[in-house]
């Protein structure tokens, strides 16, 4: 029994570690309203500095947290000042995706300069160990706590009795309120970036020396951490972040301890997942909160959308299909092959993201369930590989719409959250499932494609299978988009509340349009795991997530065209800085950030 | 007006997509005197550090066949794609190599996803894809031209059993894995070998590659109450579950496998992995000549840094693929078919290599009983911990 006062420890000492990730987070969206991706990245900053700091130049503890919290801040302020102030006017997606390049950029940046291989950043503590239940705590434990609580308070402090804190508060009621009172808003946040930056390098020190370990992967990790944390905790509550934060420790220590380890990060999500229905603000949001906006409206740009005329689109349309009989190599085959499985990923996205206004950032999530359907069917019960597929894209409607449903309620970036949070649970399932899906061993040996009993394997026919379903998706789509029923989507994603005083049942509304999404994403991954012939719950990621969403918006949000343009553009730059090597991330980062500050409504502009 | 010029931007896209790659080849094509092995492996992402130490054990052992005349008078290169170990670029680097009439043989990728799910496209197009980080068991099951020098777990693990009950004693073990496919496997192999040697196994934990938190898995260890602990880790893992058993006062011995085996398993373990048991397949004392040569050569090319077991099996990879060319020559078919016939080539990790024909794997793996001692990996000398 005595081991539950273990567990209970250590899951605090963990939930102070998240802590430190998590303040920071929560003063950015306090202000600016923004979730801010580039958060872990500032930490993975902090740590290295930190380490040339301790290592390279011997300074004693006090002064590394001093050094690294004024270069952090530095680094805080200029993605403040070049990366996000010129997007002020633009449309509220256009920050958080470029604080995902702005991840990239930097990530990729210390990558370069450290090498990948991890370090160890000593700490500069004594370690000794007070004994406490069956385990011990030591100087840092109480250091990181001291850091994440003093931070708080402090924090607390500067909002409610400073000056500069009372410009921050209305600045992060009424941006333009503030402004008309005289509040210089780019000052404010400023003061802001610079301290939630400076909070994010000393947490990424604190955190190296506690491991003992720094490595340049460990930025996604502490961001998807501080976000459950900090949104658990009522996003842009300071306080909460903190105590969200333990909460979270100690739900995944007591997850750990009933269920085993491998449930771990199964906890957190689902904890956030529960939170975000019972209380969508949080647990700790203040009563006296500005309502939510309107919904996801704010995210759509306003544009006129660049009309293709039909034979402009019907030639386009030639060209791809007679591609592989003109002399290109099979490279270019299969580069455009992955692009039209990501097309396909696209259109979904961009109708329940673009057309419905439901940002999401797990879709990946349908691309596994309509894989592992698919593969499943045709390996378990034989079922012929096209059948399995449509299996698939039906199993990723009924599943991927029941999954995402809760989250209906949820306005503005809550809904991306918590898509995210059912991407990582659908990932966790698949891996704990071992019954079904085999867990960490994945499912090898899938039957390739085949079309009445004929296998397609050169690339040529792979490429016209996928090229024609993803038309024959796309048509339909853009069907859809042109009826009735079209247009009632685009009114619940304009202004949800006149939607529903016209008589739309909006959940009936979002749920068709999920089932229709998750049909075309479904298919996308049938179609990926009989062409890869492997697949593990690692295979569609995060990351895959996030470029799905990319995709959908450097096209822009509900265009069809759009979606598949983007597409092709997505697959095909990194293919094309492969020469580039270990620079090409970098430079996909910074054409990311360029898309989105010279063309936040897409490409071809939004629908 | 406006709409035209829109067009252009996308056309323009894809037109620069298609250029770059037809750049690319021009480039290249201009130094075709080498022959040249196809890569596909992570030069970033988050497996970005196995990319780095395959280029440094990949550019020594071409040092040395450079200096020793070449491949039959010609000069041996390698052409890296950074695949991230992401399946979908793996399959695309796949067509890349294999519509390119100068790749003879592809290395590689690095994880089993990446690696199998660019199998089919190697088997079809007629390509050997040697996978020397591929343990997966079924990742030579994908057809014949898939090959490893990438030790079988099913070899590894009763080793490693061996050591941790037999001669080390324990009998009642605590099993820590990675959960993925490569841990998944060696940990079912562990565990069978060990019951058959005697051991009871109190508690298995499988954890996901990003956590870095094992306070709470180890108060699960504790609870049961093991005599042993079984580390089936990589390095930064296993350095890490080290020091967090020592600080949540865990005292028992602990047994790694061989993938911790790294100079960074000191530096990030320090103190708490003094002690730690490694069944490995490669050290620096072993005094055989493949091992030494390999390791003066290595920290003279990098300024002294000590290599580690990832740059051993990129270094042997590269030294086999330069065997099996010398036979094939620069026909892929025949290079396929010069796998069968190699013999007792020169490894690290091996000592002499020769692949079992069956499951186009190398066999008999060199094994060595190490212990940290005062901050260093040294021959286990059979004292008790």
């Amino acid at each position: 029994m005595s081991s539950w006062l273990d567990y209970t420890i250590n899951g605090l000492i963990v939930g102070n570690v998240y802590a430190l990730v998590a303040v920071g987070l929560a003063l950015i969206f306090g202000v600016s309203r923004l979730i801010n991706f580039a958060q872990g990245s500032i930490y993975l900053v902090g740590a290295y500095i930190g380490w040339v700091a301790v290592v390279q130049l011997h300074t004693p503890l006090p002064l590394t947290i001093i050094v690294v919290a004024v270069a952090a801040a530095l680094v805080g302020l200029i993605i403040e000042r070049f990366g996000l102030r010129p997007l002020q006017n633009s449309v509220r997606i256009a920050p958080l995706l470029a604080t995902i390049g702005i991840s990239f950029v930097l990530d990729q940046l210390v990558m370069l300069t450290f090498s990948p291989n991890p370090r160890a950043l000593p700490s500069q503590l004594p370690d000794v160990r007070f004994q406490i239940g069956g385990g011990t705590i030591g100087p840092l434990d109480l250091l990181i706590a001291g850091v994440g609580l003093t931070s708080a308070l402090l924090l607390f402090v500067f909002l409610r009795y400073s000056k500069l804190g009372w410009a921050v508060r209305a600045t992060a009621q009424d941006r333009d309120a503030a402004m008309q009172m005289g509040v210089d808003v780019n000052r404010v946040n400023q003061a802001v970036f610079g301290i939630a930056a400076a909070l994010g390098g000393v947490s990424g020190l604190l955190v190296g020396m506690y491991y003992n370990q720094i490595d340049t992967a460990m930025s996604l990790q502490a961001t998807l951490k501080g976000v459950v944390a900090e949104v658990v905790g009522g996003a842009g509550n300071v306080p909460g972040a903190v105590i969200g934060s333990l909460l979270l420790g100690l739900v995944e220590s007591y997850g750990v301890a009933v269920f085993g380890t491998s449930y771990r990060n199964l906890f957190a999500f689902l904890l956030l997942v529960v939170v975000l229905v019972l209380r969508p603000n949080g647990l700790f949001a203040s009563a006296r909160q500005a309502p939510p906006e309107p919904l996801t409206g704010t995210f759509i740009a306003p544009s006129r959308p660049v009309r293709i005329p039909r034979w402009a689109l019907l030639i386009a349309a030639a060209v791809f299909a007679i591609l592989p009989l003109l002399p290109v190599s099979f490279y270019v085959l299969q580069t455009l092959i992955n692009a039209w499985l990501l097309g396909m990923l696209a259109l979904s996205l961009t109708l329940v993201a673009g057309t419905i206004g439901q940002v999401s950032l797990g879709h990946a999530a349908l691309l596994a369930i309509g894989a592992y359907t698919s593969a499943l069917l045709s390996l378990t019960f034989a079922v012929p590989v096209v059948l399995a597929i449509i299996g698939g894209g039906l199993m990723s409607a009924a599943l991927g719409t029941a999954l995402i449903s809760p989250s209906f309620r949820l306005r503005g970036h809550y809904v991306s959250i918590a898509t995210l949070a059912i991407g990582e649970i659908v990932s966790l399932v698949i891996l704990n499932w071992e019954s079904v899906t085999r867990g960490p061993i994945g499912i090898s040996g899938i039957p390739p494609l085949a079309l009445f009993g004929y296998e397609l394997v050169s690339p040529i026919s792979i490429y016209w299978f996928s090229f024609i379903v993803m038309v024959v998706l796309a048509l339909l789509q853009g069907r859809l988009l042109g009826s009735h029923l079209g247009r009632s989507f685009r009114a619940i994603r304009d202004d949800d509340i006149a939607a529903r005083a016209y008589g739309l049942s909006l959940n009936r509304y979002k749920s068709l349009a999920f089932i229709f999404g998750g049909f075309a994403a479904g298919i996308s991954g049938g179609i990926a795991a009989h062409l890869y012939s492997y697949i593990n719950h690692e295979t569609f990621n995060t990351q895959q997530s996030i470029l799905a969403l990319t995709v959908v918006i450097l096209g822009g949000l509900g265009n069809v065209v759009g979606a598949i343009v983007g597409a092709v553009a997505l697959v095909g730059l990194p293919e094309v800085f492969r020469i580039a090597a270990e620079y090409r991330i970098l430079i996909y980062g910074i054409v990311l950030l360029l898309l989105v500050r010279f063309r936040p409504q897409g490409l071809l502009g939004t629908m | 007006m406006s709409n035209i010029d829109r067009r252009t931007l996308v056309k323009g896209s894809l037109a620069a997509m298609m250029a770059g790659v037809a750049f690319s080849r021009a480039a290249l094509a201009q130094s075709s005197e080498p022959i040249l092995l196809g890569v596909s492996g992570p030069l970033t992402g988050p497996n970005a550090q196995y990319g780095t130490q395959w280029k440094q054990g990949f550019d020594l052992a071409l040092d040395e066949i450079q200096a020793a005349g070449g491949i039959n008078g010609r000069k041996l290169a390698y052409s890296f794609e950074d695949s991230q170990s992401d399946p979908r670029q793996s399959v695309a680097i796949a067509q890349k190599f294999v519509s390119d009439p100068r790749i003879v043989m592809e290395l590689g990728d690095f994880s089993s996803p990446a690696s199998m799910a660019a199998s089919p496209i190697y088997q079809r197009g007629g390509l050997v894809q040697f996978g020397f980080t591929n343990s997966h068991p079924d990742f030579t099951k994908g057809g014949d031209f898939m090959w490893s020098t990438s030790v079988s777990q099913a070899d590894e693990q009763p080793l490693l059993a061996a050591y941790a009950v037999k001669r080390l004693g324990l009998k009642k073990l605590a099993v820590l894995h990675l959960n993925t496919d490569w841990g998944r496997t060696s940990r079912d192999y562990f565990v069978k070998a060990a019951k058959e040697n005697g051991a009871e196994i109190a508690v298995t934990e499988g954890y996901i590659a990003e956590e870095r938190d094992f306070r709470s898995t180890l108060v699960r260890v504790r609870d049961a109450n093991p005599d042993g602990l079984i580390l089936i880790s990589y390095y930064s893992d296993g350095a890490l579950i080290a020091r967090q058993a020592r600080q949540v006062g865990l005292k028992q011995v602990i047994c790694a496998a061989s993938s911790v085996y790294s100079p960074k398993f000191l530096e990030l373990g320090g103190e708490a992995v003094e002690d730690v048991h490694v069944g490995t397949r490669y050290f620096p004392e072993d005094p055989r000549p493949e091992v030494q040569t390999f390791i003066a050569g290595f920290k003279k090319k990098y300024n002294g840094v000590e290599p580690d077991a990832f740059n051993a099996y990129a270094y042997d990879a590269m030294n086999m693929a330069a065997a099996v060319v010398r036979i094939g020559g620069a026909d892929r078919r025949a290079i396929r078919d010069a796998f069968t016939k190699v013999k007792d080539v020169s490894s690290v990790i091996f000592g002499k290599a020769t692949f079992d024909v069956e499951s186009r794997r190398v066999k008999g793996a060199m094994n060595a009983e190490l212990v940290v001692r005062k901050g260093q990996f040294a021959l286990w000398d059979g004292k008790p911990t």
